[in-house]
């Protein structure tokens, strides 16, 4: 008796998450394994997919340049975007994390960026901020600084679209501040007793107890930057001259401006490895950075 | 359980793959009919279609027409998606150059013939020459849309510039040049990249027919293409048109330069359907004809439908699409109805209804007929791919970034358009 309702409990709980289950099967699982299909075939989304073995792989790593120039733009972009992010979130919760009054109105303000999201209308508005006759241009010109070609030159592009991402802070920035509330007074204190100054408490403590969650925010924002698509769609499209041509981007114009799907596909299994070796890298390289809990 | 699990799990794959076949619901005989329309637009289109559609639901009650409009970003790959998927709209409003592309790739669209629309409104060779694909027509025109040269003349009289200058290659420079002398902020030209391209198809088409040619070869030479960028390098030099680091931008949104809204730029190259837009609020504008070099093979100036709306072949209502079809085009409730949302009609009906009722602005008309005297062969399927348009952009950027010069730039686009070619 007692053997049947432990059984009918567990039908229960499956049935519960049954909604997911069919998500994921339909709206992941299938799409997943029908690309990696797709990799290897040609498929123009209209009419059947044709078989062509490892060809668009051998295409894309011997005759396309594209590939290898919208690589380098997306490692530049992670490299500039995602530490800068993970500082600046940092500091600004350092910042937060002080006792003054309103601080919770500045909290909410500054995680507002980040709910707004890597949206179109911020990708627009950046547009109209950093574009030639833009307001920065029109600011450092009162300062007697010429107009500067942030989003025109083909150096400066990718920088200027980077800072859109920086801007959205706020998640990693709200992760920063719950681990710095976690972080035991008594540390401090025997810290100060010791004679230790701000700094060497800042990178003896603070840093080092913080480490879990900077693996975390460097992880997670690093997939999102190998896969950022919106500001350098909507502000640059890839220009000037490529150099802000994303990967993402990339595989948007092979797969609904070109409608080579399968070649696409290709493309973003190729993307998938590359996420999949850093990410590891990132964890294999944590045993020697990140501290957990007791072991500060 | 974990069988149950298993089983379960099977079953919604299943089930997956028959929402993935799509099911077909058989229409039933002169029962109520639903139909859906898509096209891109603005208001002052969308408006009008929707009052059309009203007038045809009044008119036959048992059909209820459905429209899906938006505007033109994302709607061909919201549409490719669509057609892919099984669930696209019963009538499609297209862009002309998608017409063979989607057709290539299998019976996307219901053949029309003179049984079901009556042909004779239209004019016979536009319809073959632009609405066509291996001899059968896909579609119909809702307009006749051409390329236009407009300059500002108030602008062009200030800079000292004869506002009724007859436009060569040559005057556009020795001219044209006027303005930044005087002004190192203001340009001759208005022309993003994208502008440019068109530009420079424009010239390699008066130097050698084409860019790209019917049989899917480069028709140009080597130096003809040095020559077309020769020129081009001193709209650069000689201040015609404004550095791409200030223009790029404003890719294929020209009119959204500040620098062209404040008055700043004095001449562009557009289609009419939109020269209200582009004109944003500058009130001096006329069109002038387009130069044309001597000896030219062919003017290179582009007339095409200014969309072609076609019945989708997978739609469960054919007849009753290709009905409403025929009202749209033909009936002269629904083309004063519609008036000028697609540019001036491409049936005979439909310009003498609006004609009659004075719904045609005297510029707009002008402007097509101009561009209709003046209109060259139109571009092969291959030139207007869109892999061989990012082709040609590439090196025009690369040349108009200083990275390339003419010779180079010549060089290269032959070769990469060859090698593009030839995977198509």
């Amino acid at each position: 008796m007692l053997k049947r309702s432990y059984k009918n409990y567990t039908y229960i709980g499956y049935l519960y998450i049954l909604p997911w289950i069919i998500g994921f099967l339909l709206l992941q699982l299938v799409p997943l394994v029908n690309s990696l299909w797709y990799s290897f075939t040609q498929f123009q989304l209209l009419g059947d997919p044709k078989f062509l073995g490892l060809a668009n792989y051998k295409k894309i790593f011997t005759a396309d340049a594209t590939f290898l120039q919208s690589l380098k733009v997306t490692f530049y972009y992670v490299l500039i975007a995602v530490p800068l992010k993970i500082g600046f979130a940092l500091l600004v919760a350092i910042i937060l994390n002080q006792k003054i009054k309103g601080i919770n109105l500045f909290r909410t303000l500054y995680y507002i960026p980040s709910i707004l999201g890597g949206s179109v209308a911020i990708s627009v508005l950046w547009k109209y901020l950093f574009m030639n006759q833009g307001v920065v241009n029109n600011i450092i010109g009162v300062i007697g600084i010429p107009a500067i070609d942030w989003l025109g030159s083909p150096e400066l592009a990718l920088g200027t679209i980077s800072l859109v991402t920086v801007w959205q802070f706020g998640s990693s920035m709200l992760l920063f501040l719950a681990g710095l509330k976690q972080i035991p007074v008594s540390l401090y204190e025997a810290a100060r007793i010791d004679g230790a100054g701000r700094m060497r408490i800042f990178f003896q403590i603070t840093i080092p107890a913080l480490s879990p969650i900077v693996l975390f925010n460097l992880i997670m924002q690093m997939i999102n930057a190998f896969q950022d698509f919106t500001g350098a769609f909507v502000i640059t499209q890839g220009g000037p001259l490529k150099s802000t041509y994303l990967y993402g981007l990339m595989l948007y114009d092979q797969g609904f401006k070109f409608f080579k799907m399968g070649y696409a596909s290709a493309l973003s299994w190729i993307l998938f490895a590359i996420i999949l070796f850093f990410t590891s890298l990132t964890f294999r390289s944590s045993e020697s950075w990140v501290h957990y809990g007791d072991s500060i | 359980m974990k069988r149950m699990l298993i089983l379960l799990l099977i079953a919604f794959l299943a089930m997956g793959t028959v929402f993935a076949t799509g099911s077909k619901e058989v229409a039933k005989e002169d029962g109520p009919v639903t139909l859906r329309l898509s096209w891109w637009g603005g208001d002052s289109r969308h408006t009008p279609t929707l009052a059309a559609m009203d007038a045809y639901m009044a008119k036959n009650p048992n059909v209820k027409l459905e429209g899906e409009y938006g505007g033109w970003d994302g709607y061909y790959q919201k549409l490719v998606t669509q057609i892919a998927g099984g669930t696209a709209a019963d009538i499609i409003q297209i862009d002309q150059p998608w017409l063979a592309e989607l057709s290539s790739k299998g019976d996307v669209f219901t053949v029309i013939d003179d049984s079901m629309v009556d042909l004779s409104q239209f004019d016979a060779a536009f319809l073959k020459n632009y609405c066509s694909y291996d001899g059968k027509l896909m579609g119909l025109p809702t307009g006749t849309n051409v390329n236009t040269f407009v300059v500002d003349t108030k602008m062009l009289a200030d800079f000292g510039i004869d506002p009724n200058t007859k436009w060569t290659w040559e005057n556009i420079i020795s001219e044209g040049k006027k303005i930044n002398e005087q002004d190192p902020s203001s340009y001759f030209s208005g022309a993003t990249p994208d502008n440019l391209r068109a530009w420079l198809e424009i010239y390699i088409a008066q130097l050698a027919g084409a860019v790209v040619d019917d049989n899917k070869q480069v028709a140009f030479t080597e130096a003809q293409g040095t020559e077309a960028f020769t020129y081009f390098k001193r709209w650069f030099d000689e201040g015609i048109i404004a550095p791409f680091r200030q223009t790029s931008l404003f890719y294929q949104k020209f009119q959204e330069n500040p620098d062209w809204i404040n008055g700043k730029m004095a001449a562009a190259r557009i289609f009419v359907s939109s020269m209200e837009k582009d004109f944003a609020g500058r009130p001096n504008f006329e069109t002038r004809q387009f130069p044309v070099m001597d000896g030219a093979v062919n003017t290179g100036i582009l007339m095409r439908p200014s969309q072609i709306f076609v019945v989708n072949n997978n739609s469960k209502n054919k007849d009753e699409a290709i009905k409403l079809l025929a009202y749209l085009f033909t009936d002269a409730e629904a083309i004063e109805k519609l008036g000028l949302a697609r540019g001036i009609p491409s049936t005979a009906i439909g310009r003498s209804v609006l004609a009659e009722k004075g719904m045609i602005s005297e510029m707009v008309e002008k402007a097509t007929n101009e561009g209709i005297a003046q209109a060259g062969d139109p571009q092969s399927v291959y030139q207007m791919n869109s892999e061989v348009i990012q082709v040609m952009q590439d090196v025009i950027d690369e040349f108009g970034f200083g990275r390339l010069t003419p010779e180079e730039a010549s060089a290269k686009l032959i070769k990469n358009l060859e090698a593009t070619l030839a995977s198509l």
